[in-house]
């Protein structure tokens, strides 16, 4: 099996706490229990961001936190996920404009999936990761499709079509 | 003989064993810690200033639930108890029995989580699994009651917001007979499995002595024979009506604390039921006037020690000063001084055993 498809059948999670209460870590924990069992997807809590497909990041993003974020975020690999637990992850939340907060972390990484609750439930987690999971299958899908750099060969010519060039202007137009 | 070569190892402050940022620096010699150097302020929110700034005194209650979401019926309540201390009025029975009640099976839930993250930082990862999954008996019991498995905002100043109907209460019993069989179980487990037993007796040592000394609280300081708990010391809740007793262990290693927080599980599920057996008729929410002014405290067990309130108010709707003061604070002096000679390998296990909760500490 190519790497695709181990891929797609077990992404692992990272999971960064930036400042939250703490509730919707206890809930990304009983998602991963048995009772809702995350884990039937084949998603292992993994700590390590170099092995990690989706980020599962909460809390509203202290001043302290945000180099560390963006640190985990640079370090997993592409194509990677990432999905904002609660509401205080999404927007602040009730912390909402307190002096060391920086209202949610998409100032800092892009986000993929927004999941609201304050506390998001585990269905609810559950559902934002499967979510996750298709944008994922999406991603792998753009990174593989091959990139016109220098434009394409004629073969009937036998040389290359120097219209189509990455630089050329009425390329970029469109 | 060569002269022992210090080397520090950092762990976190982003870890798989840590639910929260904080990051530990560890000298080591040899595989022994020798020293170790903290930084908890990862998770700074700067609550107690948004509280005195950004709320009114009537919404703070639910602003310092978001302090800790392991404890946060402890923080409302403490706060909405202060404010009606301030207001000069106090609650009917029932609704005491009511908030009684959520505050033990918050306790409950909170020692579960932490046994089950005793058990993984210990390499026990199908012991996580089965503590996670009986912890889930709980947690419906409070989403019947309240409407949220956790951040359930339950207290309003004068009062709670759900009253009790009769299939919570079935429900409750239910679930509440099932989890005792299963914490009997526990604590079998957690005194006979052999790789559990050998794993956490005499680690993580903690003497009786130093415990007075430095602070320790809650769990911790029970777990070395110390008798601090406030539920014996105030009677802002009528505790010895529900047949609360003082749970002492002597050894002050990682398997006395499990088993202070089992036998405490224990005790609360005796509680619980007292509670529900007994819950008086009344109102569930009582008409409070006026605004707040003077100052107070408030005292309130939370599953990790004490928690302290300090509030001050001058009769306006913004208070003047909200300060929270939370038991890992406290105790951070106690859990050093036990990291001090500990095999570093070990070092996991006894961290989780102390429970700490960086959110409160940081707010
Ligand atoms: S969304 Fe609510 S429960 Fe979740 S971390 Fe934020 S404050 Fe806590």
């Amino acid at each position: 099996m190519s790497l695709k498809k181990y891929r797609k059948k077990s992404p692992w999670i990272l999971h960064y706490n930036c400042g939250s209460c703490n509730g919707c870590d206890i809930e990304i924990l009983a998602a991963l229990a048995p009772k809702y069992d995350l884990e039937r997807f084949g998603i292992l809590n993994n700590g390590n961001p170099k092995q990690s497909d989706i980020f599962l990041v909460t809390g509203p993003l202290t001043y302290r936190s945000r180099e560390r974020l963006v640190e985990l975020y640079t370090q997993m690999p592409e194509p990677k996920v990432v999905v904002a637990v609660g509401s205080c992850t999404c927007t602040g939340g009730v912390f909402n404009d307190m002096y060391n907060v920086e209202n949610g972390i998409d100032k800092y990484i892009p986000v993929d999936v927004y999941i609201p609750g304050c506390a998001a439930s585990p269905e609810l987690i559950i559902d934002g990761v499967v979510k996750g999971l298709e944008i994922l299958e999406q991603k792998t899908k753009e990174i593989e499709k091959p990139k016109k750099l220098l434009g394409e060969l004629d073969e009937s010519k036998a040389s290359i079509d120097r219209t189509k060039f990455a630089g050329n202007i009425d390329d970029r137009k469109n | 003989m060569a002269t022992k070569k210090t080397i520090n190892i950092p762990l976190g402050s982003q870890h798989i064993s840590l639910l929260e940022p904080i990051r530990f620096n560890f000298s080591t010699q040899n595989e022994k810690i020798v020293d170790v150097d903290w930084d908890v302020g990862f998770v700074h929110r700067g609550i107690e200033k948004a509280c005195t700034t950004n709320f009114e005194f009537k919404q703070v209650g639910y602003v310092v639930a978001r302090v800790c979401g392991l404890c946060a019926i402890t923080h409302s309540l403490s706060y909405t108890i202060g404010v009606e201390k301030l207001l000069d009025h106090e609650v009917n029975k029932k609704i005491k029995y009511l908030r009684l009640l959520m505050l033990e099976l918050d306790r409950i839930h909170s020692h579960m989580l932490c046994l089950a993250h005793v058990s993984e930082n210990a390499g026990f990862e199908g012991m996580f699994m089965k503590i996670m999954a009986d912890r889930e008996l709980v947690m419906d019991i409070q989403e019947a009651i309240s409407g949220n498995r956790v951040q359930f905002d339950y207290v309003s100043i004068g009062g709670v917001n759900r009253d009790l109907d009769l299939e919570t209460e079935k429900l409750l019993k239910k679930n509440i007979s099932l989890l005792e069989e299963k914490i009997d179980d526990l604590i079998d487990k957690f005194t006979n499995n052999w790789s559990l037993s050998l794993k956490y007796k005499n680690i993580g040592h903690l003497s009786k002595e130093d415990a007075y000394n430095m602070n320790a609280l809650g769990p911790m300081a029970r777990a070395c024979g110390a008798k601090i708990d406030v539920r014996l010391e105030t009677s802002d809740f009528p505790y010895d009506e529900v047949g609360y007793e003082l749970v002492l262990e002597q050894g002050g290693d990682i398997h006395s604390r499990n088993m202070v927080r089992l036998r405490e599980i224990k005790n609360s599920i005796k509680m619980v039921r007292n509670i529900v057996d007994g819950v008086p008729e009344g109102e569930i929410m009582e008409k409070v006037k006026g605004k707040p002014k003077g100052e107070t405290f408030m005292r309130i067990e939370a599953p990790r020690g004490e928690i302290f309130y300090y509030l001050n108010a001058t009769g306006k709707n913004m208070l003047q000063r909200v300060r929270i003061k939370t038991p890992t604070f406290s105790q951070i002096p106690a859990m050093v001084n036990v990291f001090k000679g500990a095999n570093y390998a070990d070092a996991h296990a006894i961290l989780a055993s102390f429970d700490p909760c960086m959110s409160c500490t940081a707010k």
